[in-house]
């Protein structure tokens, strides 16, 4: 049976397990976006899209179970398979050549930074925030899952669908890359 | 033993020369991050532990990093974006609840 047509809750129930469990997250949910898409209209649209889904799939969603990280998936794959192709945003990297680059064994020797906490607490959470988005988005967003929204290494794992490792060694790297953007920023700015 | 443990042992064992000094910040770094994610289990932990309490130079770099990471944490969650007024109610009607 497919999980479409399987049909586990009255329609009662589906109101009740959106309105309980989905709805709370429409907040974390459209601040995801928008740090994926950069633009109110397109992570309103995307938080929609993710929200229609979610209903439509509801029947394969176990009540009581992680409905922040069941919708945190959902939208990343409606982000990857679907909105990216449309966005507004142009596409500014290979994603492809940025992901094998930054997986490669040396990659950590050449990103070292002399980055330092006082310099950081300089900085205003605007000018943080700009330079995580300059990441490329698959190191961005393990940032937004890891450090602003608090999901452990196996939510992360399932929401993105990579190995525990994966994530581990990703974040690992993508803090390195902010640290280093974050340097180039404070030098540029004068900062101490 | 998960693949995270084992993966701590190992990087643990290679962090650290035979005197037992700190030789390798970069990966000691890789390893903080598990005991600041709070990933590392009940052992790696206290390896962990009692290496930041014994060596000052692994010390150091625990704090350095904690701070760092406290700081990026907390001005990121100061400036989360605001949702859209009416965005919840919109889907809401969107699916008829």
């Amino acid at each position: 049976m497919s999980e479409e047509s399987a049909k586990k809750y009255t329609k009662k129930e589906q109101n009740e397990v959106f309105d309980g469990e989905f709805m709370p997250h429409v907040d974390s949910m459209y601040s995801f976006a928008y740090r994926l898409t950069f633009d109110e209209d397109d992570a309103k649209d995307l938080v929609q899209d993710t929200y229609l889904k979610a209903f439509r799939f509801i029947n394969s969603f176990e009540r009581g179970t992680n409905a922040k990280a069941w919708l945190f998936r959902i939208l990343k794959n409606s982000f990857i398979n679907e909105f990216r192709k449309k966005s507004k945003q142009p596409a500014k990297f290979d994603y492809n050549e940025i992901e094998s680059y930054y997986n490669s064994d040396d990659v950590d020797s050449n990103l070292t930074t002399d980055l330092r906490v006082e310099t950081v607490q300089h900085m205003i959470g605007d000018e943080i925030s700009g330079a995580l988005n300059a990441l490329p988005v698959d190191f961005r967003t393990v940032i937004i899952l890891s450090d602003l929204e608090g999901f452990t290494y196996e939510e992360m794992a399932k929401i993105l669908d990579i190995p525990i490792g994966t994530v581990r060694s990703r974040l690992h790297r993508a803090r390195n890359m902010l640290k280093e953007k974050l340097e180039g920023y404070a030098k540029e700015m004068g900062y101490k | 033993m998960s693949d995270i443990s084992h993966w701590f042992e190992e990087t643990f064992k290679e962090c650290y020369c035979a005197e037992n000094n700190l030789v390798d910040r970069a990966k000691f770094k890789e390893l903080v991050q598990l005991i600041l994610d709070d990933e590392a289990d009940e052992k790696s932990r206290a390896l962990f532990e009692e290496k930041i309490r014994t060596c000052i130079s692994s010390n150091n770099c625990f704090e350095d990093e904690k701070g760092m990471l406290d700081t990026i944490r907390a001005k990121l969650a100061d400036c989360k974006s605001e949702m859209p007024s009416g965005l919840a109610q919109s889907i809401k009607n969107s699916i008829g609840t």
